[in-house]
This record gives structure tokens, C-alpha cells and sequence, in this order.
């Protein structure tokens, strides 16, 4: 009950009229940007992130959330359509979208994606509203023992699934720890790897490192690797986005398995929608009683990808919003938002800040409509986002990185730091050192740090009080099996057992 | 791009062991609890660990082909070269003047697009940014000798 009448608060606040046009123009933007390849939710969200300084938050946020969502389905269209993914979370799309289009059902390919993202998302939300509150009411018990167990978890959990060399990622997570360090220490006043610059005794802000490292940086690598397709051309017309019966019967439960395995993706801290998408693909050919069928053009490869992501890209919000830990790079850019706002994410927020919790929320149910809305009329004004010159693209977020790093401090300094974090992202991804980790060490660094200070000081010194509380040892044992995971693969190598196949080569 | 892996692991320990040196004199325990050196050298530790792990991994790489510069790779380099003096020249230009001639600039070298399209997108790009970031976005975005 007490849900209903905070979903109802929420509503009132989400349909405002100058919320429905940020989620619209949040939805809009997102798809326009899903659809060009090389900027991606985060870069979007980090390059607008510093022009929202004088935007109520609660509006911001919507906006943003609109973005994530709409960038989920936005690279739908270009793997249906060139076979190019606009995001990593459509790559599965790419499989059977691009099929179907080669058959000339580039349209029923985008409408079930549009519509499995609308039943997924819409779904995800419901599971969220319930989910969110009482995560929350259970983190008011933390302490800072449980604050570090959880960040160290983040971390573990990303060698299992951030993808490439786990020693890598670990090592990218302490880059990250690393730069969060810099300036002087709250509890000390000491500085600390200032090396005697003023404009380094405030830190290095997460906002200029995001806009160097996602914005700069994906301007270098997409100059040197640009990701080109061929345009199919097909003409889409309005009864081609109808489904036939045929099509519901193939994708219904593809939808659904989709949803609820793209939830609890994206709930696990480092889950990600890419992660959902791939694995939404890879249960529905396990079930399938003619998994021949899938990579020639199987509605239900669609389906299942799209409805996953868009489920996940939702409960990512989950512990971003009720413990304040990020799930995904996207989640930790919008982090940095809410710290830019003077708003701490954590299990408080319910309480505190209940009119941005429930009209965000809210504002989600608003926002898979419009999606659907938009996917079923505007896909041929998506497309001719396409052919707008990559050199006058790159441009546009080289402007929105220098004029949003500086918007932070007012400063020139800023903009030369976003240089450099531009050229060490450049450099990071050529050299297959993934980046997100960084970005999560940046973001959790000052958590991390904290609540492990504290944690040590209240127990005099002694690690033992971070086997006292179960839910710790729960946290720490978690990441302890991540950052063991290479260990275990190599092992299973080494005996030759079977992992769980996750390959996409061989997909 | 092995000599590169091989360059970057190197980096990793030189980076790991600069950490533990600046951050030596940092104070890593006190009374009260870990001190301000105690995360930072754990990550010193931790960082020459990780590069050390690297290097080996690169040295016993029985594939070792692959170049670090590939065919656009100098075309990334020659847009970092024109970024670079647009940025030194904001105090004298502006944002406004000097990202729209970054602009124009890269569409005529880098996107051989005619003088003309170059022309009227830096007009539309100074303009664009004076308007969106400082007259409607109120952010005040420093202006160059023409007051721009």
C-alpha cells in the first residue's frame, strides 16, 4: 500500500509538464545516440552531465535515465540495419536482427525489440518498485565494515564480468582507487600526489576524468577504427512494424525470459546490460527446440537481447539508488551526478529524497512508452542520424567534453586533465586495458576509502571486524571468488572441465 | 603491438613503484587509524604486483605480431595535433571562436569537405556555442580578445 501511494506521489512529479519533456528529450537524444556508433550512455551522460548544474535534479535525473534506456534501444536500429551495433548491449542483436533484415523483416525486427523492451522495461520497473525500498531498508544496517565489503565486492565482481585479462581489470580498479586518492585527505588534511599544483588540492573531479576518458577518448579510437556497415536499403513502412501472430507466439516467452534474467543482471553490482543481453541469447537457444534457427534470423534472438537489456538497464538503478553503489558505467557516471547535486545515493535516499526515488521511478513507466511510441513512427528519422560526417560528430563531443569539463571548477587546468585522461583512455583501449573499472575505482575510490578508515579506527586496528558481521564476510567471500575467477578458469583449463560457454565466437 | 603491451607493462611497474615512493613519506598508521599513506602504498603494492604479472604475461606471448600504429592512427594523431593549439589559444580566442575553428578546421583538413560548408559550420558553431552555453545555459565560458 505504502508503495502505491509513493508510486502515486511519484506520478504527480514525473507528469509534470517540465518532467515529460526532459524524459522526452532524454528518450529522444538516448535513441539518436544509441544510433551513432562511438559514443555510447556514459559519454552522452558524462559530456551533458556538468550543463545540468542549474537543472533541478530530480529533472536531470530523468533526463538521464531517459538517455540510458533510449541508447539501450537506439543501437538496436543500426544492428538491425547495418549489422554495426550502436552499444555493446545490442551486439547479440546484430546475430538474428541483421537476418531478418537480409529477409526483409527489418521492421518486424525492430518493432519486437521495441515492444520486448516496452513489456521488459515495464516489468523491470514493477520488480524494482518492490525491490528498491526493501533493499534499502535492509542497508540502514551497514556499517562502514559493510560499505567496504560491498565496494571490494564491485570490484571482484568485475573480473567476472567485466570481460579480458582479470589482472588488467584489477589493475585498471586501482588506477581508479589511485586517482580518488589525489588531493588532500579528509581526515588527515594532508596532500596527498599533488606534487605541489593548487589546482590538484581539490582532487581530480570523477566528471573531468569521465569526459576525457569516454568522450575524448572514444573520438581517438572511432578515428582509428571506425565501426562501418552498409545501410540496408530497405524501406520501413508503418505495416512492416506490425507483428504477425506468427511472431507473438515465437518472441512471448523469449520476452519474458528475457525481462527476468535482464533484471537480476542488472541488479548484481558490475552485472551490466551487456552482460544480460549476451546471457538473455544464450538461454533462449538453450531452450529452443530449433536453436538451428537462431543466426539466420529467429524473431526470438531479437526478442530475447533487446527485452534483457532494457530490464537491466532499469534494475541497474536498483543498487545505485538504494545503496549507492553503481552496477554499470552508465549507473557510476550518474553517480557522479548525484554527488555533483549534493545528493548521496545509499539507503537514506528513500527517506530524504523520496520525490526524486518515486518521480524517477515513476518517470520510467512515462519513458518505455514514449519509447515505444517513438520506435514504432520516427525509425526512418533515426536512420538519417546516420549519415550526419563523423568529422563534424567528433567535433560536437569534443565541444561538450571541453566546455563540461570546465564547467566544473571554471577552470582551464580542468580541460588539459580531460586531455590527458582522453589520451590515457585512447591508449588504455588499444592496449585492451578496460576502462570501466577505472571509472568504478574513481567513482566508489572515496567510499572505499573512507569506510575502510573507519571501519580500522573503530576496531582499533584489527581486520577482525571485518569477519564479525555476516553480511560482511558475505560481501568480502563474494569478492574474494571474483578476484579468484581467473585462478578457477585456469584451473578448469587445466583439467579440462567445461565452463559455462559463454563464448561468444561460438554462439 | 607487443612491443606496445611490452612498453605499457613497464609503464604499469613504473607507475606501481612511483606510488610507493611519493607516498613513502605519507604517514601510513596513526593513533587514530589508518593514516593518509596507508590506501596509497597498499595501491603501490598492489599496481607493481599487477604489472609485474603483465610483464610476464607479455615476455612468455608466443604471439608477438601486430603493430601499434595502424592505417588511421596518424589520423588520430593529426587531430590531436589541431586540438592542442585550439585549446592554448581559448585564452586568446575564446571557447566560442577557438572550438568552432577547431571545427571548421578539421572538417577541411580531416573531412576534405569545400571551403564553403567549413566556412558557414564555424560561423554556426561560434555562434551555436556563445548562444546554448552562455546566453542559455548561463555558463560562463571564457571569451577571447574579440569578447567572444
Amino acid at each position: 500500500m505504502e508503495i502505491l501511494q509513493n508510486l502515486m506521489t511519484g506520478f504527480g512529479i514525473a507528469l509534470s509538464l517540465q518532467n515529460i519533456g526532459y524524459c522526452l528529450a532524454g528518450v529522444f537524444f538516448g535513441q539518436m545516440i544509441g544510433v551513432l556508433p562511438g559514443i555510447g550512455a556514459p559519454t552522452a551522460i558524462a559530456i551533458l552531465l556538468p550543463l545540468t548544474f542549474h537543472v533541478n535534479p530530480t529533472s536531470a535525473i530523468i533526463m538521464f535515465a531517459g538517455i540510458y534506456y533510449g541508447v539501450a534501444y537506439g543501437g538496436t536500429i543500426t544492428s538491425v540495419l547495418i549489422n554495426v551495433p550502436g552499444e555493446s548491449s545490442s551486439v547479440m542483436t546484430c546475430v538474428d536482427g541483421y537476418a531478418m533484415a537480409q529477409k526483409g523483416r527489418a521492421g518486424a525486427a525492430l518493432s519486437v525489440a521495441a515492444i520486448g523492451s516496452w513489456i521488459a522495461g515495464t516489468f523491470a520497473v514493477v520488480l524494482l518498485m518492490c525491490f528498491a525500498p526493501a533493499l534499502a531498508k535492509f542497508a540502514l544496517r551497514f556499517g562502514p565494515g559493510e560499505y567496504f565489503g560491498l565496494a571490494l565486492m564491485s570490484f571482484g565482481l568485475l573480473t567476472v564480468f567485466g570481460g579480458g585479462d582479470p589482472i588488467k581489470v584489477i589493475f585498471s580498479t586501482l588506477v581508479g582507487l589511485l586517482i580518488a586518492t589525489i588531493g588532500l585527505d579528509v581526515v588527515s588534511g594532508v596532500p596527498r600526489f599533488a606534487f605541489g599544483v593548487p589546482q590538484l588540492l581539490g582532487g581530480i573531479d570523477f566528471v573531468v576524468v569521465i569526459c576525457g576518458i569516454f568522450g575524448l577518448a572514444e573520438v581517438f579510437n572511432s578515428i582509428e577504427e571506425p565501426e562501418e556497415g552498409e545501410l540496408l536499403k530497405q524501406k520501413i513502412r508503418l505495416k512492416d512494424v506490425f507483428l504477425t501472430k506468427a511472431d507473438w507466439i515465437a518472441s512471448r516467452w523469449a520476452i519474458v525470459r528475457g525481462g527476468i534474467i535482464g533484471f537480476f543482471v542488472g541488479i548484481i553490482p558490475a552485472g551490466g546490460i551487456t552482460t544480460a543481453s549476451f546471457l538473455a541469447y544464450l538461454a533462449e537457444k538453450r531452450v529452443s527446440k530449433h536453436p538451428e534457427r537462431f543466426g539466420k534470423g529467429a524473431i526470438e534472438g531479437v526478442a530475447a537481447p533487446e527485452s534483457a537489456n532494457n530490464a537491466a538497464s532499469i534494475s541497474g538503478f536498483a543498487p545505485l539508488l538504494a545503496l549507492g553503489i553503481p552496477g554499470s558505467p552508465t549507473t557510476a557516471v550518474m553517480l557522479a551526478g548525484f554527488m555533483m547535486w549534493g545528493i548521496r545515493p545509499g539507503p537514506l535516499l528513500f527517506q530524504n529524497n523520496a520525490d526524486l526515488v518515486w518521480g524517477l521511478i515513476a518517470s520510467k513507466f512515462m519513458g518505455n512508452l514514449i519509447l515505444l511510441i517513438m520506435n514504432l513512427f520516427l525509425i526512418p528519422l533515426f536512420v538519417l542520424v546516420l549519415r550526419v560526417p563523423y568529422t563534424i560528430l567528433m567535433n560536437f563531443i569534443v565541444i561538450f567534453a571541453a566546455v563540461g569539463a570546465y564547467t566544473v571548477n571554471n577552470n582551464l587546468f580542468d580541460v588539459w586533465v580531460m586531455v590527458g585522461f582522453g589520451i590515457l583512455g585512447y591508449l588504455m583501449k588499444k592496449l585492451n586495458y578496460p576502462i570501466v573499472p577505472l571509472v568504478l575505482g574513481l567513482v566508489l575510490g572515496r567510499l572505499a576509502e573512507n569506510s575502510l578508515r573507519q571501519a580500522l579506527t573503530i576496531s582499533g586496528g584489527s581486520i577482525s571486524i571485518f569477519i564479525e558481521r555476516p553480511i560482511t564476510v558475505i560481501f568480502l567471500i563474494l569478492a574474494l571468488l571474483g578476484y579468484l575467477t581467473p585462478l578457477i578458469r585456469w584451473g578448469m583449463r587445466r583439467f579440462g572441465l567445461r565452463g559455462l560457454g559463454l563464448n561468444v565466437e561460438k554462439l | 603491438m607487443w612491443l606496445g603491451q611490452l612498453i605499457a607493462a613497464l609503464c604499469v611497474i613504473g607507475l606501481g613503484a612511483g606510488v610507493i615512493v611519493f607516498s613513502w613519506d605519507l604517514q601510513y598508521f596513526s593513533e587514530f587509524g589508518p593514516g593518509p599513506g596507508f590506501l596509497p602504498q597498499l595501491l603501490g603494492y598492489g599496481i607493481t604486483l599487477c604489472g609485474a604479472v603483465i610483464l610476464i604475461k607479455v615476455l612468455r606471448a608466443k604471439e608477438r605480431g601486430g603493430g601499434f600504429v595502424k592505417p588511421r592512427t596518424l589520423l588520430g594523431a593529426k587531430f590531436l595535433a589541431l586540438i592542442i593549439p585550439a585549446f592554448l589559444l581559448f585564452p586568446v580566442l575564446g571557447f566560442s571562436v577557438g572550438l568552432a575553428l577547431l571545427t571548421g578546421v578539421t572538417m577541411r583538413i580531416m573531412g576534405r569537405h569545400d571551403w564553403l560548408q567549413c566556412l558557414i559550420t564555424t560561423v554556426a558553431v561560434a555562434v551555436g556555442i556563445r548562444y546554448v552555453f552562455a546566453d542559455w545555459l548561463t555558463i560562463p565560458i571564457p571569451a577571447g580578445l574579440l569578447g567572444w
